[in-house]
């Protein structure tokens, strides 16, 4: 706010001089010294212009800022999430083993009891599996909770991104053509290759191309796109004609546990456990979209992860 | 090409023993074997760095297996090996610590590649260990 305040008040001091010179201009065309003038003139035109390219520049600057801001509330949020869960998730394991293993227990005992079952039996042991059947899924959400919040170092080596893409859009192509999604390539040719954490990297383009298909359900297209940007950076782009995101969704899809999936067919922590990798690698992941009209997610990798970043 | 092992686990018995064949011939101290739980028992008698597992097997799927592998051998880089893949089954396959995927029929000099790549990260990563522990 403040910052705003000192913007315009800086843009009216230099639009007032601006208009100074030009009333000087004016004054003095008419009193004859049109050469003193013409060149006052020419200063106020270029004033003006010159002025008008700062108050660009800085409106420009401030954007990037809140861009910045947002970035780093989101990051931050992020790992406050991260690490709440990852305590829950500890505090929750030990007592699904203790479950997990008194059910196994009471199967074993079961076996030896009755020699000959009775039916009721029969319904026992089927709600004992049931047990075990839950008990295994809640271990799955553990684990994939304790994944996303876990510090572990990525290991580094050169990849090529264009090839790593392709191998997982191959993955993805024969089930997408199924349902008539086309997967449309749009690769840089001579990518710099990069210093990243292959699998990992892999696991995220997945995850968006897995993603991309589901949200177009059916008859689309997903385009994919790289392209080498500043610093020997890559990007890695993702569009898909699919559904779109809300906008009282967008900055939610990086939460863990947020879906829009039915209850039972997604955990909603793919994209979350994607913004932790690629963050880990010293990149970026962005989302644009509008309800209705796709969306882009855009990866944004260093030439190799800066050092001291885990 | 250091010397490293690779074991191969498919059912289907001629396309294991053919990639056999093929590896050998390229010197890559390559075994097979045609189950999942086989393979979890070889693993346990004898040292391997790069496993390449089928995701299609009867009895014990090639993710049950991965998960297992993973589990009591941390360190093994594991590349998945599919005909008619799932999505789902890839997805999953990535979030267990498998290192890629390699589609069939599997392109000779593409799965070299990947296993030198998987032989690579399993060296890195042991490195990070030994030096963790001398700290």
């Amino acid at each position: 706010m403040l910052e705003e305040s000192q913007y315009s008040a800086r843009n009216f001091y230099s639009y007032s001089a601006t208009a100074l010179t030009a009333g000087l201009a004016v004054v003095l065309w008419f009193s004859e010294e049109i050469i003193f003038g013409a060149v006052a003139l020419a200063i106020s035109i270029v004033s003006l212009l010159s002025s008008r390219y700062l108050t660009r520049q800085v409106e420009k600057a401030a954007e990037q800022k809140r861009h910045l801001d947002q970035q780093l509330i989101q990051s931050q949020k992020l790992a406050a999430i991260g690490e709440l869960s990852s305590g829950i998730a500890h505090e929750i394991n030990n007592p699904l083993a203790i479950i997990g293993q008194e059910t196994e227990w009471i199967k074993h005992l079961l076996k030896e009891s009755s020699l000959q079952p009775p039916e009721s039996d029969e319904e026992l042991r089927g709600s004992l599996q049931e047990i075990v059947r839950q008990v295994d899924r809640c271990r799955e959400i553990t684990h994939k909770l304790l994944d996303f919040a876990r510090k572990k170092d990525p290991l580094i080596q050169a990849a090529d991104v264009n090839k790593l893409i392709e191998d997982m859009a191959r993955l993805v192509e024969r089930e997408a053509s199924q349902k008539n999604i086309r997967i449309v390539r749009d690769y840089q040719k001579d990518l710099p290759r990069v210093q990243t954490d292959p699998p990992l990297l892999r696991q995220v383009v997945l995850n968006l191309l897995n993603n991309a298909a589901y949200a177009i359900g059916k008859d689309g297209a997903i385009t994919i796109s790289t392209q080498q940007s500043a610093n020997n950076s890559v990007e890695l782009i993702f569009g898909d004609t699919g559904c779109g995101i809300s906008k009282e969704h967008m900055d939610k899809i990086f939460d863990p546990f947020f879906t829009t999936k039915p209850t039972g067919k997604g955990t909603g922590l793919g994209l979350s456990i994607s913004h932790g990798i690629i963050a880990k690698l010293g990149g970026r992941i962005t989302v644009a979209s509008e309800a209705g009209k796709g969306a882009t997610f855009t990866i944004q990798l260093p030439a190799k992860p800066p050092k001291g970043e885990q | 090409m250091e010397a490293f092992r690779v074991l191969i686990v498919d059912d289907e018995l001629d396309f294991l023993e053919t990639i056999v064949k093929r590896l050998k011939r390229r010197k890559v101290d390559a075994t097979g074997i045609d189950s999942g739980i086989k393979a979890l028992e070889l693993l346990e008698k004898e040292h391997f760095d790069v496993v390449i597992l089928d995701v299609r097997m009867p009895g014990m799927d090639g993710i049950e297996t991965l998960k297992e592998m993973k589990r009591k051998r941390p360190l093994l880089e594991v590349i998945m090996l599919t005909g008619h893949a799932s999505v789902e089954s890839g997805v999953q396959g990535m979030q267990y610590g498998a290192f890629d995927y390699v589609l069939k029929p599997a392109d000779i000099d593409d799965l070299l590649e990947k296993i030198q790549g998987a032989y690579e990260r399993k060296a890195l990563h042991e490195e990070k260990v030994r030096e963790t522990k001398v700290i």
